[in-house]
């Protein structure tokens, strides 16, 4: 599927097929989610980007699913190039109603940015000002987790962690993500 | 007060905090939208039930469970409440003066905003030996929409969390009071709703006192 | 006029303070307070917050307008949802009240004149324009009931509604 055949596909699903909720109970649900874990892990903030990557991954296991039946693409993707494409136009549209900007790969299509030029979860939010959570913390490092988890059950193994983030003071907010490997058809991914 | 006086130290200290070249921060965004945006349900559902299995590890009980997501949900009632009084046309921007100004903010306004439509009732209780009791019934709440309880856990209403909220709401204005969930939908008036919850509110005694001498006055 | 702007916490306890002049009337926008009575601001201010919290329950306004008056110091408040209090103080320079014989009929009424329909607009006006930084302050998912505001990006919004309004 092409680029512009995705985005097209995105925006009808959003459009059609969506049950929808208003968006500031999510991101205040996602608001007090984090600050629980940035007070349960006495701000260490490590430790929170890890808990969060965790959250995500298993929301990404599930969330696959209904990717995957409401964007109709029972067809693998071709290469990774088109995975990035659906990710950032349906996959992201329809959960999120954003469309992050794919760019910058590598010569051997193995890695790419997503750039975030909106931010719902990060509606609001200002880093505590407590000379470390500006540098430690990755306040929606929920999405590295979802992206790995979903694109597991597809059978690519995938990392992924930001780069950057506007609430650090950087003028973007980036994610890296890069395919490790295809996973072999054979052996069903274990769940833990 | 006292500590009006008192010597803060930090307080004049400059924030370390870093911007983008654009300077955009939390104060360039506009509180008001033109029109509220939205996301998806599952989205919210997704989080939602992280938020409930993060909550259940290391818990003693269904209680513990239900004391925690409550704990979650306080802070966005407090938050709501000056974000909806905030967004009120000027004349009907007040703060609640009784009980029943209070609740009908909740039921109409909170409920409203987070979940597209008002409660489905608010009674006082009828018991007279409980005064301080009120009821908000929601039919079927949207946060319990997407959650499948374990049956090991059959006792856990996960609205818990909306009560959490709802007594942010209270404390904040304050009419500090002490809000659980209950599922009703097994009882006779419940079976067409088997999701049925009541929000049980129960006032502290300073704002019974209050309600009682306002009232005279 | 002079002005001393504290939010007072729920516990009465102070969570951000900011002192300006008039930038009306050719106001430079800097506080005039005689150094011998600044440390006053917070004492008076202290006294006002008992007269808020029996004027409050009688009416559910925000704006609870000119609470209290000291001598020379006015104090006006205005309440959030989430009862926190914005108080300002304002202090007309000795030399206007005294050649102002009736306050309602003075001029140059929101540098000079605290008690002016004007200035009591022009208050309204300063704090409902706070009352917005506010929100967007408390809706931060970091910022817990009683914490300090200590961005100078709201100092900065405070500072200009001062010189917009006041």
């Amino acid at each position: 599927m092409s680029a512009s055949k995705a985005a097209r596909v995105g925006e009808e699903i959003w459009k059609g097929r969506v049950d929808k909720v208003n968006a500031e109970l999510v991101v205040l649900t996602y608001g007090t989610i984090v600050a629980q874990l940035c007070k349960d892990f006495d701000s260490d903030y490590v430790q929170v980007n890890k808990q969060l990557d965790k959250m995500g991954y298993n929301i990404g296991l599930r969330l696959i699913e209904d990717y995957l039946a409401k964007s109709n693409t029972m067809r693998r993707c071709s290469n990774f190039r088109e995975t990035a494409d659906m990710l950032a136009k349906v996959g992201f549209k329809i959960f999120l109603n954003i469309t992050p900007t794919v760019t910058n790969w590598t010569s051997d299509n193995k890695q790419f940015s997503l750039v975030f030029e909106e931010n719902p979860l990060a509606d609001f939010v200002e880093l505590p000002d407590d000379g470390r959570a500006q540098d430690e913390l990755w306040y929606s490092n929920i999405f590295c987790g979802v992206l790995r988890g979903a694109l597991e059950m597809v059978q690519m193994q995938v990392e992924a962690h930001f780069i950057s983030d506007v609430l650090r003071g950087n003028d973007t907010t980036e994610m890296r993500v890069s395919l490790i490997r295809y996973i072999d058809d054979e052996l069903p991914p274990e769940d833990d | 007060m006292s500590n009006l006086q008192a010597p803060r130290a930090g307080a004049k200290e400059p924030s370390g905090l870093r911007y983008p070249t654009n300077g955009k921060t939390i104060y360039h965004r506009p509180l008001n939208r033109a029109k509220a945006a939205e996301l998806s349900g599952a989205s919210f559902a997704y989080l939602f039930s992280e938020m409930v299995s993060y909550a259940s590890k290391k818990i003693e009980s269904i209680q513990d469970l239900e004391k925690r997501l409550n704990v979650q949900g306080h802070p966005i009632g407090l938050k709501l409440l000056d974000l909806l009084l905030y967004r009120e046309p000027a004349r009907s921007q007040t703060r609640p003066l009784n009980i029943i100004t209070l609740l009908h903010f909740i039921k109409n306004n909170v409920w409203q905003h987070l979940f597209g439509q008002a409660a489905d009732g608010l009674e006082k209780s009828s018991d007279p030996s409980k005064p301080d009791e009120y009821m908000i019934i929601d039919n079927e709440p949207l946060v319990n929409r997407y959650i499948s309880v374990p049956r090991d856990m059959s006792q856990l209403n996960c609205a818990a969390y909306v009560a959490g909220i709802i007594e942010g709401v209270c404390d904040g204005s304050a009419f500090p009071a002490r809000v659980t969930a209950h599922s009703v939908g097994k009882q006779e008036e419940g079976e067409m709703w088997p999701g049925r919850t009541v929000f049980l509110v129960k006032f502290a005694p300073e704002v019974m006192e209050r309600e009682n001498f306002l009232g005279k006055g | 006029m002079s002005y001393y702007f504290v939010i007072v916490g729920t516990e009465d306890n102070p969570l951000f303070e900011y002192e300006f002049g008039t930038s009306k009337a050719g106001g430079d926008g800097q506080a005039r307070f005689p150094e011998q009575a600044r440390h006053m601001n917070q004492f008076i201010v202290h006294s006002s917050l008992d007269i808020v919290e029996e004027v409050q329950w009688g009416t559910g306004q925000m704006y609870l307008k000119c609470v209290d008056r000291f001598y020379n110091n006015y104090v006006s408040c205005f309440l959030t949802g989430g009862n926190v209090k914005f108080m300002l103080l304002h202090q007309p320079p000795s030399s206007s009240v005294s050649s102002t014989s009736n306050p309602r009929s003075s001029t140059s009424t929101i540098a000079t004149n605290p008690m002016s329909p004007q200035t009591e607009e022009a208050v309204r006006a300063f704090m409902l324009e706070i009352y917005e930084s506010w929100v967007k302050t408390i809706m931060n998912p970091f910022y817990r009931v009683n914490m300090e505001v200590r961005s100078p990006i709201f100092r900065q919004r405070v500072a200009a509604a001062g010189r917009k309004y006041l």
